[in-house]
């Protein structure tokens, strides 16, 4: 199926299961650290979305076109399951009296089929859309100031899932402009509405972007700011019964990455018609006072000075004299072997080295 | 003399199916399915009743996310485009009140995504539920169908064994005619005829019981078929309307997205403007004040440079005051000096100064 409403591309069984499994196991084959959204409850999303179909609750699943990661129409479905199991299945009855009663209609079967969909989900701590904490790292009511990691999980406008990490130190003597209000026991912290929308806004912002928007703020020290990013994913799915016919990510960034992906389903992919193939990239993009060397390892993203002209290049260098940071960026993957070749073409062109883990067909 | 009667027709078991019935039996028969309908009903009616609210909620919040989106296409905009996101951004809950740039509306927006989905699917679910009450109740009308089956039959065989009584009533009629008054075959006859009318009784009150049962559960029959279409259309329509809010939403998840970041980044712009207008304001207000100062000052520069003499008179001739005042006393004090000087020479012995 192809393109069925803005940057959304639809895929049915069995592409679409082949296509969660093979999500499922590069999430696992990626090793992701906690500067990633929390790989357990993403997980716990496809297999969810994987259930969903398998089980005949949804017919389809959407995709971003151009993240090739489920969609918001995708992580919410489960989510809202995820919300009415517990009232459905008390609805519901027993499983064992709908599965007696599978061949009396057919909606019996269909009742059954949602029981042990919802069953198996309300155990579940599902990916969220949107994820804001913040937690104080430190107080001191002596000196007046308090630190705080503010993390936020995000499925991002632009399809990929990404956690934002930021560690600051809040002055009480400015805090009548304070980003984040203390209760009065000290122990608990909230940001306030406008930092808040002003992280969130920012989100989609590199590292070193958002540690200089974030220095701007008054009364605040910023001490790092992290993200780490889950996609693209671009894949190759041979359709069963379709002859040649293959599910491609349809809007692949048009990046070093995407134009290699694009070369390759021109060239050697477009004759792989008989093996789905995978490739899904992780970011990470530090900006911080203790990192050592400054340095992109991105294949795709360097670093910023890198992309400004001479005259940008002098202001944003007397910029960061101001602000004593450095930023560290890095990238891995994880790939099926037809598309590992190009991965590693990719870094070998941007002349970093990258992680790239082997995705196993089943 | 006709054939004698066969009395084994008052000994023969008439073949009624099932268990037996009598009015009362019956009654509570009828009572139960009824009971069975009511329930359905009352299903029907806090379904219905749920199915209004949800369905008013979810076209409410459908209705919300749609006018934003005309808002910020421009197409139902009067009061220009910040007053219209004013005006969408107070339909959100917790919203009302809050500044305009202090949210994320990208992140609002999902939320009430979040709420619009959470509602088809509560709609949805009771698509199910009807379904399930549906294929009760036609179950139901198969349990009936067998009833009125086995009351017809029933029927048939109460009617069957009535003719067979008058028969032999008719028969026993004219055996006793033909029979010796008060003879002990005369009243034996009777006998028989006194059983074969209790019979008779007996049953033609089962030919009206089965008769009126079968009426009553084909009845009941049409009666439970109507609730069952009419659950059946109303869960048809719940799927219809749920199917395309459904549609709608999955259709729109990215747009919702995609309207939200520009929204967010529209009020990026309009604080952009704000700040921009600020700093404008306070140029002009200091350039206005600079202007203001040149000219005063070319206007008064001359009164100005006169009026930087340090001293007025008054305080010149004062100072001259002091000045000869003070010459004065230190006169008087050199003099005094001088003229103890001079008296202490005149008193002291020669050589001793």
């Amino acid at each position: 199926m192809s393109i069925v409403a803005l940057h959304t591309q639809a895929l049915v069984l069995p592409e679409a299961d082949t296509y969660l499994e093979l999500l499922g196991r590069a999430l696992q084959a990626a090793r992701l650290s906690n500067a990633f959204p929390d790989r357990k409850q993403l997980q716990n999303s496809v297999d969810t979305l994987r259930d969903g179909l398998r089980l005949g609750v949804y017919g389809e699943l959407y995709l971003d076109a151009r993240a090739g990661l489920p969609n918001m129409a995708s992580f919410t479905r489960v989510r809202t399951d995820h919300e009415l199991a517990a009232a459905a299945l008390a609805r519901m009855g027993a499983r064992d009296s709908l599965e007696a009663r599978r061949d009396e209609a057919e909606v019996f079967a269909r009742m059954a089929a949602k029981h042990a969909y919802y069953e198996k989900l309300q155990k579940l701590e599902l990916a969220p859309v949107d994820h804001h904490r913040v937690l104080l790292r430190r107080h001191d009511p002596a000196s007046g100031t308090a630190a705080f990691r503010i993390e936020l999980t995000k499925l991002d406008a632009s399809g990929v899932y990404l956690r934002l990490l930021i560690e600051l130190t809040q002055v009480s003597s400015l805090w009548r402009r304070k980003v984040i209000d203390l209760d009065e026991d000290g122990e608990t912290a909230a940001a306030n509405e406008a930092f808040r929308g002003m992280v969130y806004r920012c989100a989609d912002l590199d590292a070193e972007t958002l540690f200089v928007r974030l220095h701007g703020i008054e009364g605040v020290h910023v001490e790092r700011v992290a993200r780490g990013v889950i996609g693209p994913a671009l894949f190759s799915l041979p359709c069963q019964g379709q002859g040649v016919a293959v599910r491609r990510t349809m809007e692949a960034p048009d990046d070093v990455l995407g134009q290699a992906w694009h070369a390759w389903s021109l060239g050697a992919g477009a004759a792989e018609t008989e093996r789905p193939e995978l490739l899904v990239a992780f970011a990470t993009d530090s900006a911080a006072g203790d990192i050592r060397e400054e340095k992109s390892n991105d294949p795709i993203s360097p670093l910023l000075a890198a992309r400004l002209g001479p005259q940008e290049g002098a202001r944003y260098r007397a910029l960061r004299e101001r602000y004593p940071f450095k930023v560290f960026k890095d990238r891995k993957f994880v790939a099926t072997p037809g598309l590992k070749g190009v991965v590693q073409a990719v870094c070998a062109g941007a002349g970093t080295k990258n992680i790239v883990y082997d995705l196993r067909l089943g | 003399m006709s054939a004698k009667a066969n009395l084994d027709v008052l000994n023969r078991q008439v073949a009624y199916s099932g268990e037996g019935i009598s009015v009362k039996s019956l009654e509570t028969e009828i009572q139960k399915e009824r009971t069975i309908q009511d329930t359905k009903v009352d299903e029907l009616k806090g379904l219905r009743e749920k199915n209004i609210e949800i369905q008013g909620a979810m076209a409410d919040e459908l209705k919300k996310l749609r006018k934003f989106s005309d808002y910020l296409n421009g197409t139902a905009t009067k009061g220009g485009f910040l007053a219209g996101v004013k005006e969408v951004l107070s339909y959100i809950p917790g919203l009302r009140g809050l500044a305009l740039s202090q949210r994320s509306i990208e992140e609002l927006l999902k939320a009430q995504y979040h709420l619009s989905a959470r509602r088809v699917k509560e709609a949805a679910e009771y698509v199910d539920t009807l379904k399930q009450s549906e294929q009760d109740l036609y179950k139901e009308i198969d349990r009936i169908n067998v009833k009125i089956v086995e009351m017809a039959k029933n029927e048939r065989e109460a009617l069957g064994y009535v003719l067979e009584l008058k028969q032999l009533q008719e028969q026993l009629k004219a055996e006793e005619q033909a029979a010796e008054a008060g003879s002990v075959e005369q009243r034996d006859i009777q006998a028989s005829a006194d059983k074969v009318h209790a019979k008779l009784a007996e049953h033609s009150g089962n030919v009206q019981l089965y008769g009126s049962a079968e009426e009553r559960y084909a009845r009941l029959k049409d009666n439970t078929r109507k609730l069952a279409e009419t659950i059946r259309a109303l869960a048809n329509d719940i799927q219809q309307y749920t199917t395309a809010a459904s549609i709608k939403l999955d259709m729109a998840s990215a747009q919702i997205q995609a309207i939200g970041r520009a929204a967010d980044a529209s009020v990026v712009m309009l604080e952009m403007k704000r700040s921009l207008d600020v700093m404008t304001e306070s140029m002009n207000v200091t350039t206005q004040f600079v202007s203001d100062t040149q000219i005063f000052f070319r206007s008064n520069l001359d009164t100005l440079i006169k009026e930087l003499d340090t001293f007025d008179e008054t305080t010149t001739s004062v100072l001259e005051e002091n000045l000869k005042k003070s010459r004065e006393i230190e006169e008087a004090r050199i003099q005094a000096a001088i003229d103890k000087a001079v008296k202490r020479q005149e008193s002291a012995p020669l050589g001793a100064v």
